[in-house]
């Protein structure tokens, strides 16, 4: 009677949980995005650092934060998507000049043109892709940069969400002479050495995970150990039953 | 056996036969029920149990990271300082072996995970395996690691079995394939609905420090999906 009520109880209790399982998780769109900067190819640098993107609409937020990055000079960071790119960092192979390291135009194929700029103040259109007195300039070497409610083209905020964008930053010291200098120009501004915009650290925006984890098969669970109990409690009373009419057939024999 | 010979009846020697195999079962399966594993530990209220929830996660401004003091960054420094103390920060390199002395985790061979369509983090196929999200900063790095490992399987305990029961302060150590060793130290252990489960405090921004997310399943066991409803995750944060 009791194991009844318990395997009764046990159903019930587990009947009342089922509303909320419907309620999933599958929130993909909630368009929350997370690169993880990694030295870009050839260019040297012993950086990393971590970027996180959310997408609201044709809003996004960001946050980044790096290090190992030439301190005190200006490092121009962007988010990066071209159609027809890669939708990932260069690789070495991406040295069409062979001159042994990347620039930002070598770059393009894998992560295309400079879609948002991640400057601290004022404008984030391409437009200020070379502002270099609006951004970062990596005190130690770190970059801590956050950035809310930058508005970007549907398309743009579209490409994000489907991981196809790419976050860079910019900015190298080939010579490890502590400035941006030498004798080549910049690629995208000759009044610029090509260290002050080559591209340093790299990460795809990817959707970073959303919900929980299932990570149990129930083995252990109470559920489990109730069948257990009420299970061994039936065969132990049963058990009472046969002693008893043992014991009796004993007596009746005697 | 006394009664039976005794009385050298064959029907009593059956009943009583069965009488003992019927005690023998039955009481192996109350023992069992009764000392077994139990359902797994779950973290108490003091851990910080659901109270974190993340209303509106707003960039940088996520629960994870209680920073104790040290990680304050300097506003608008000048050219000579530092920089944004973000903690120690280790260079990328995968997990090999993950260990928890106080709840006797030693475990080794981690698998990657990825995100399921649904943009689920899978967990691992193997119940004797702990997993990490590997499209994810590896254990040391910037921002959240993940480690994911089952609580049980369908038998028994599995790696994070005892994960509810880590406490504040706790020791967890990364051993990455470059044979660095991550140390990190645990914040809070807190369980979480599914139905509810606060995505960016977990796996969102934690202000460049290098943190680490363990995961498990907790909460009651549903057995018409044959999946928790709860999750427990501990979250810890890099100290050398």
């Amino acid at each position: 009677m009791r194991t009844t009520t318990k395997i009764a109880s046990v159903a019930l209790g587990s009947a009342a949980l089922l509303p909320f399982l419907g309620a999933g998780i599958a929130q993909a769109a909630d368009g929350s995005t997370m690169a993880t900067l990694r030295p870009v190819a050839l260019n040297g640098v012993k950086g990393s650092g971590t970027a996180m993107v959310t997408v609201t609409g044709n809003r996004i937020n960001v946050t980044m934060a790096a290090n190992g990055l030439l301190p005190d000079n200006p490092h121009a960071a962007h988010i990066h998507f071209g159609a027809d790119a890669r939708h990932e960092c260069p690789t070495a192979s991406d040295d069409k000049s062979g001159d042994g390291t990347l620039n930002t135009t070598e770059g393009g194929p894998a992560y295309g043109g400079i879609v948002v700029s991640l400057t601290k103040t004022g404008d984030t259109s391409p437009k200020s892709g070379l502002a270099v007195d609006r951004f970062d300039t990596a005190p130690g070497g770190k970059i801590q940069y956050e950035r809310g409610s930058i508005t970007v083209a549907p398309e743009v905020a579209q490409a994000i969400v489907d991981g196809k964008s790419v976050v860079v930053v910019h900015g190298v010291d080939h010579n490890n002479d502590g400035k941006y200098d030498g004798a080549t120009k910049s690629d995208l501004d000759p009044s610029l050495p090509t260290e002050a915009t080559d591209p340093a650290i790299c990460g795809v925006l990817a959707a970073a995970p959303a919900g929980g984890m299932d990570t149990g098969a129930g083995g252990t669970s109470t559920g489990t150990n109730e069948g257990m109990l009420a299970l061994g409690g039936g065969l132990l009373l049963a058990a009472a039953g046969t002693g008893v009419l043992t014991a009796r057939k004993a007596r009746n024999r005697a | 056996m006394s009664t039976s010979t005794r009385f050298g009846d064959r029907r009593g020697t059956i009943a009583a036969a069965v009488t003992a195999l019927l005690l023998l079962v039955g009481g192996v399966l109350v023992a069992k029920a009764l000392t077994g594993p139990g359902a797994p530990p779950q973290p108490d209220r003091a851990q910080g149990t659901q109270a974190t929830r993340d209303a509106a996660p707003t960039p940088g401004r996520s629960a994870t990271s209680r920073p104790t003091g040290s990680s304050t960054p300097s506003p608008a420094a000048p050219s000579s300082t530092p920089g944004p103390d973000f903690g120690p920060i280790m260079g990328p390199s995968s997990p090999v072996s993950l260990v928890i002395p106080s709840i006797g985790v030693r475990t080794s061979g981690l698998v990657d995970l990825k995100v399921d369509r649904n943009g689920k983090l899978e967990a691992p196929t193997d119940f004797a395996r702990a997993g990490w999200y590997a499209a994810g900063p590896t254990p040391g790095e910037f921002g959240p690691a993940v480690i994911g490992a089952h609580v049980d399987s369908k038998s028994g305990p599995a790696v994070f079995y005892r994960l509810g029961s880590l406490k504040k302060g706790a020791e967890v150590s990364v051993l990455r394939r470059d044979g660095s060793t991550a140390r990190f130290v645990v914040d809070r252990v807190a369980r979480y609905s599914k139905a509810d489960f606060p995505t960016a405090t977990v796996y969102g921004d934690t202000k460049g420090r290098a943190e680490l997310r363990l995961i498990t399943c907790g909460g009651a066991f549903d057995q018409s999906t044959g999946h928790y409803v709860d999750n427990i995750v501990a979250f810890a944060h890099l100290t050398s």
